[in-house]
């Protein structure tokens, strides 16, 4: 209860921090909303009427506590881009990241997971190779291009699947292969290397010993002991995901989080950028307290910490 | 004494990669890329920025192995030139990023208290903004260029290892062994070194192997949103983000750099996981 | 056998997800495009499909400069453009039914069509011209305050020096004066442009913050309804039955924000009625398009608009005329043309393009592509050793514009002028330009209304304009003329004038580098019998002009 009350401490730690990085980040990089919003259109008399009607304007302490007091009444601001409020512009994109990031999840904890033992089992067997290459082949070619390619193989070359999103359960299949291969190979190389380690280990000798077979051992045994290091990664991968999503939902027209973002830092409005990044940001901390969580759970050692 | 055994250790790893088929193998392809790119100009007679309009998306032959790009660049020769920056790319950040997470890392498990808080504080901060839109950031505040490349990767891939580092450092002091040594009157720095740090050094090859296709991988997500290297430089991402138009009627363009950032990739995530079984710890004291 | 096993994974992934799904219930979104899907597949008559590349900010015109899809075709003008057959253009009387200016230029009264109502039955009157002009300079953070600034009054509305715009008098339901400070030859033009689209003072006052953010409160007297704006991802509208004009063949269109590369598959695959090439590098639409398959499918228009190199008077040694005309002919225009652009435009010589109005042959054909000449021009002016000098490129730009800055950076290099390319983002990008002080840069602009005006004072009109398009350009008496052009009542005087504003400031001042005015193409599907661009090329249309 203690720890976690320190987490949530932490957490917040984190929120001030990352509230004021992307403050200075702001202030420092050139451009603003009003310049974007005129683009071609420009004139020095739109541009300063526009600055101030945005309150950009003034002095960066001004803004900063201006934007801490909403913060902390609740009211997160309007975009100044989109001219909506932030709140409501996140809760609109936020399930279609939700959706995506969770099927991308699972393609690749599955594809991941399985691989890794079938790597950690067959170890140096041709199996291995195969299943080692095809994980690691979503680790070595660039999201876009994977991406692009679904799109050629399952749309362009044999229309079984739509070619961007449209609303449907089945044009997410797409992306979320694309975003989630990605990862599968990270955690089938860790899954592999913790296996391994564990199966050295002289529990699975004693395992053996006591007359499990071979596989039974690994998966009653290694597998849990393994759990720790790649929970953490999943934790991790999180903020993977939500970076991967920036571009995977820009490929296939997904209205989502990652493009909210991307519009935000292209357009510098602030508002609608620390709103979505601190919904991440909380997203991932919470993340992380479920895996140590979990861990802690798996692994009674870690609880003397 | 000691250093007669750190040759020894250096000797011993170099014969175990000679017998270790995968480390040989991708550790020669390495090396021949990082030749073959080193050495760029004695493999072609083009420039690797030389245009020629009239011979623009020209398909391979013709004395272009892999044909010409949208400006009649000779594709084989940007490609042996941009594995050079590619290669730095998955290289350099990579190292530096390593280094400082292990050395914070281990600060923080080491000395706890304030310096274990403020650290890992930091870290979480910059893991809880995705790190494409923290890297555009950087990008857009340095400008593209390798240079600022090379920064806004360190700066979001520290903060992984560190916190990887910590909790292994963690497990490890709690370990049998170094309680051992410790007891057996051993300084905290002889610890750190002699036995926490090689303990580490699985992990922390693991990790710094992730993070090399990472960072390539990085690099042409910027380069597709078009920030990243930026011409007449050329890296493996930019030519591929580049040429994502032409896929399907020019597929040469886009195939070969991404065929060489796949061998690149698979090359060192290869030698990395040999690397890592020969370097295990529960096996050499076996 | 390991794809095999991935597919699989996939799909159980896949199914198990999809159980989750059904079993949380729809949510509101995903059933309202299902269902959206279902009506498309009935009512498959009338349904037009396009892509954008990138989504609108906001359905409100007087917030953007940019976005002008919904405006055109949700909301309508007093007057629009039309293209004419022999490529000219004329201005069509639309919500104006009719008008009269007086001699002096000075004073248009208006009468507005009779029975035009908005999509949900108010009806339009003059009251709401009035309104629409002072919201454009009462709004806070109004982008279009440009188009209203000519009417007498509007500074002082725009400085909070008066309540009311005093240079639009409303006479009754249907008639309304407008008084002009200054006499403005393009004005009836610019009433013809999606920015002084005519808004409804009741319907706007109503709606609040949600006008222009959501669909069912951003209602005009235009063909179509917007139905539907889904973020990032797609648009839908829908024929506007209580629309005062002619039942257009077009009932509902669809249009979804694609990558470039995405949208040539969706179109070979049937899913788009229209793709725009213009994002497409010429060499793939040369190959895949210009073939026996599609070439009676391709649509071809100008773009009225001048694509050019501008550079910065003030940063040395761009203040250099001769290192200008140097510049100038450096620069190997036709090659870029026939290479990059796959020939499809005309080379340019002057400021306004082919198809504007002020557009004079006697400016054109005057600057060749001399390399020789120009490191003679640099030696002469002491730069027989060149000189570095820096190109800004926006990292958004298209493929064919990077390609094209490439290029010409190598021109130069050939010439002795170490030219570099430094990128920068948009937002940057437009921070550097609008402070003056960048080096060099591609330039593109399409004209917004058929008025050499238009572009002239753009770019030179006055200081703040030389300043924010980072041209600097030294000759304040020219700046001036320039200015005062747009009050020249009598039209062959002031096309005169411009023919010998153009002459000064291109040929003999050499400000900048005119490059060519480039085709527009369009490859159209098989369910599209005709299909009308925009009349000065611009990627937005008028659904309506579209047939079936």
């Amino acid at each position: 209860m203690k720890g976690l009350l320190a987490r949530m401490f932490g957490v917040v730690i984190v929120l001030i921090g990352v509230i004021a990085l992307i403050f200075i980040m702001l202030w420092v990089i050139p451009g603003d909303p009003a310049t974007v919003l005129l683009n071609d259109h420009v004139s020095q008399a739109n541009i300063d009427r526009l600055t101030q009607s945005m309150g950009l304007d003034k002095s960066l302490p001004e803004q900063f506590f201006g934007y801490m007091k909403g913060i902390l009444t609740g009211d997160f601001g309007s975009s100044y881009f989109m001219q909506q409020p932030v709140l409501s512009l996140i809760l609109e994109n936020f399930p279609y990241t939700l959706r995506l990031t969770l099927l991308a999840i699972a393609f690749s904890w599955t594809l991941g997971i399985a691989s890794g033992v079938i790597s950690a089992v067959c170890h140096e067997h041709f199996l291995d190779y195969l299943f080692r290459g095809t994980a690691v082949l979503g680790i070595s070619v660039p999201v876009f291009m994977v991406a692009l390619f679904l799109q050629y193989l399952f749309y362009y070359r044999f229309s079984l699947l739509p070619l961007t999103y449209d609303g449907s359960f089945v044009s997410l299949i797409l992306p979320a292969v694309a975003l989630g291969w990605n990862s599968a190979g990270s955690v089938a190389r860790l899954m592999r290397s913790e296996l391994m380690e564990q199966l050295d280990a002289p529990y699975i000798d004693t395992a053996k010993a006591k007359g499990l077979t071979y596989k039974k051992a690994v998966l009653a045994h290694a597998l849990r002991n393994a759990a720790p290091s790649v929970i953490t990664l999943m934790a991790l991968q999180l903020s993977g995901m939500l970076s991967g999503a920036v571009i995977t939902e820009s490929v296939f027209s997904i209205p989502g989080l990652g493009q909210l973002a991307l519009t935000a830092v292209q357009t510098r409005d602030m508002p609608l950028l620390q709103g979505t990044v601190i919904f991440t940001a909380l997203l991932i901390a919470v993340g992380n307290i479920l895996a140590d969580m979990i861990n802690t759970m798996l692994d009674p050692r870690l609880r003397t910490e | 004494m000691k250093a007669e055994r750190k040759r020894n250790t250096g000797q011993e790893l170099f014969r175990a990669c000679l017998h270790n088929k995968a480390a040989l193998i991708s550790g020669l392809i390495i090396l021949l890329i990082i030749l073959l790119s080193t050495f760029a100009p004695l493999f072609t007679h083009y420039d690797e920025t030389g245009q020629d309009l009239m011979n623009r998306l020209m398909p391979p032959g013709n004395g272009h192995l892999f044909g010409t790009d949208e400006l009649g660049r000779d594709v084989f020769t940007r490609i042996l030139y941009g594995t050079r920056v590619s290669l730095l790319i998955a290289l350099l950040p990579t190292a530096l990023a390593a280094a400082l997470g292990t050395a914070l890392g281990i600060c923080a498990a080491s000395f706890r208290g304030a310096t274990d808080f403020i650290i890992m504080r930091l870290a979480d901060i910059m893991l809880s903004i995705p790190g494409m839109l923290f890297a555009m950031v950087v990008l857009y505040t340095l400008g593209g260029s390798l240079a600022s490349v090379v920064i806004s990767l360190i700066l979001i891939e520290w903060g992984e290892t560190a916190r990887v580092v910590r909790s292994v450092t963690l497990k490890l002091r709690e370990s049998e062994f170094v309680e051992a040594s410790v007891s057996a009157g051993a300084g905290g720095l002889h610890v750190m070194i002699w036995h926490i740090l090689p303990n580490l050094l699985p992990t922390i090859i693991v990790l710094f192997t992730l993070n090399i296709p990472a960072s390539i991988l990085s690099e042409s997500a910027l380069s597709f949103l078009g920030i990243g290297i930026q011409p007449p430089q050329v890296s493996l991402g930019l030519m591929t983000g580049a040429s994502r138009q032409y896929l399907f009627q020019m597929p040469w363009l886009a195939l070969a750099p991404a065929g060489m950032i796949m061998v690149i990739v698979l090359s060192f995530h290869f030698f990395g996981d040999a690397l890592r079984d020969i370097l295990d710890p529960g096996r050499r004291t076996a | 056998m390991t794809k095999r096993h991935v597919f699989l994974i996939a799909l159980l992934a896949a199914l198990a997800l999809a159980g989750c799904h059904k079993a949380d219930g729809e949510k509101p979104a995903d059933a309202a495009a299902e269902t959206a899907q279902e009506q498309a597949g009935q009512t498959e008559d009338g349904l037009l499909r396009l892509a954008v590349n990138a989504d609108i900010v906001t359905m409100d015109v007087h917030k953007t400069t940019n976005d002008y899809i919904v405006p055109m075709n949700v909301f309508d003008t007093l007057f629009s453009i039309k293209k004419k057959g022999d490529g000219s253009t004329e201005i069509v009387n639309r919500l104006a039914e009719t008008y009269e200016i007086s001699e002096d230029g000075l004073t248009y009264h208006f009468t507005l069509r009779d029975g035009v109502v908005f999509s949900d039955g108010t009806p339009l009157t003059a009251q709401d011209v009035k309104f629409t002009f002072e919201r454009m300079l009462t709004l806070p953070d109004s982008a279009q305050t440009d188009y209203a600034i000519a009417i007498d009054g509007a500074q002082e509305l725009l400085d909070q020096k008066a309540d009311s715009l005093r240079g639009i008098t409303v006479e009754d339901d249907r008639n309304f004066t407008i008084t002009l400070a200054e006499p403005f030859a393009g004005f009836i033009a610019s009433l013809a442009t999606p920015p002084t689209s005519i808004f409804s003072e009741k319907l706007v006052t109503d709606a609040g913050d949600a006008f222009g953010v959501e669909p069912e409160k951003t209602i005009g007297t235009g063909p179509y309804i917007i139905r539907e704006w889904v973020r990032g991802s797609r648009l839908v509208f829908e024929y506007n039955p209580k629309y005062w004009g002619d039942e257009p063949s077009v009932k509902r269109v669809e249009v979804v924000v694609m990558e470039p590369q995405v949208m040539s598959m969706a179109f070979q695959k049937g899913d788009l009625d229209v793709l725009d090439c213009f994002l497409l590098d010429a060499a793939i639409v040369n190959s895949t398009y210009k073939t026996d398959t599609y070439k009676d499918r391709l649509v071809s228009t100008e773009r009225l608009g001048l694509n050019f190199l501008m550079l910065n008077e003030k940063i040395e040694p761009l203040n250099n005329v001769q290192v200008r005309k140097a510049i100038q002919q450096a620069i190997d225009r036709e090659a870029i043309l026939k290479s990059i652009y796959d020939g499809d435009g005309k080379l340019e010589d002057g400021i306004f393009p082919t198809g504007c109005l002020g557009y004079s042959s006697n400016n054109q054909g005057w600057l060749p592509y001399n390399p020789a000449a120009a490191k003679k021009l640099l030696a002469d002016a002491g730069f027989a050793d060149g000189f570095d000098l820096e190109l800004c490129l926006d990292s958004t730009a298209t493929d064919s514009v990077k390609n094209t800055i490439q290029v010409i950076a190598q021109n130069l290099n050939d010439v002795g002028i170490r030219a570099s390319i430094r990128s920068l983002d948009h937002a940057s990008y437009l921070d550097l330009r609008n402070s003056g002080d960048m080096t060099a840069y591609w330039a593109l602009w399409l004209l917004d209304f058929n008025d050499p005006d238009n572009i002239i004072y753009t770019f030179f009109g006055s200081r703040d304009n030389t300043k924010v398009r980072s041209n600097n350009y030294a000759d304040d008496a020219v700046i001036e003329r320039v200015a005062e052009a747009k009050t020249i009542v009598d039209e062959t005087k002031r096309f005169k004038e411009y023919e010998a504003l153009e002459k000064k400031i291109v040929e003999e001042d050499a400000a900048i580098v005119p490059m060519f005015s480039l085709k527009h193409l369009y490859v159209i599907g098989d369910r599209v019998k005709h299909f009308t661009p925009h009349w000065a090329g611009w990627n937005d249309v008028y659904f309506e002009d579209t047939v079936l």
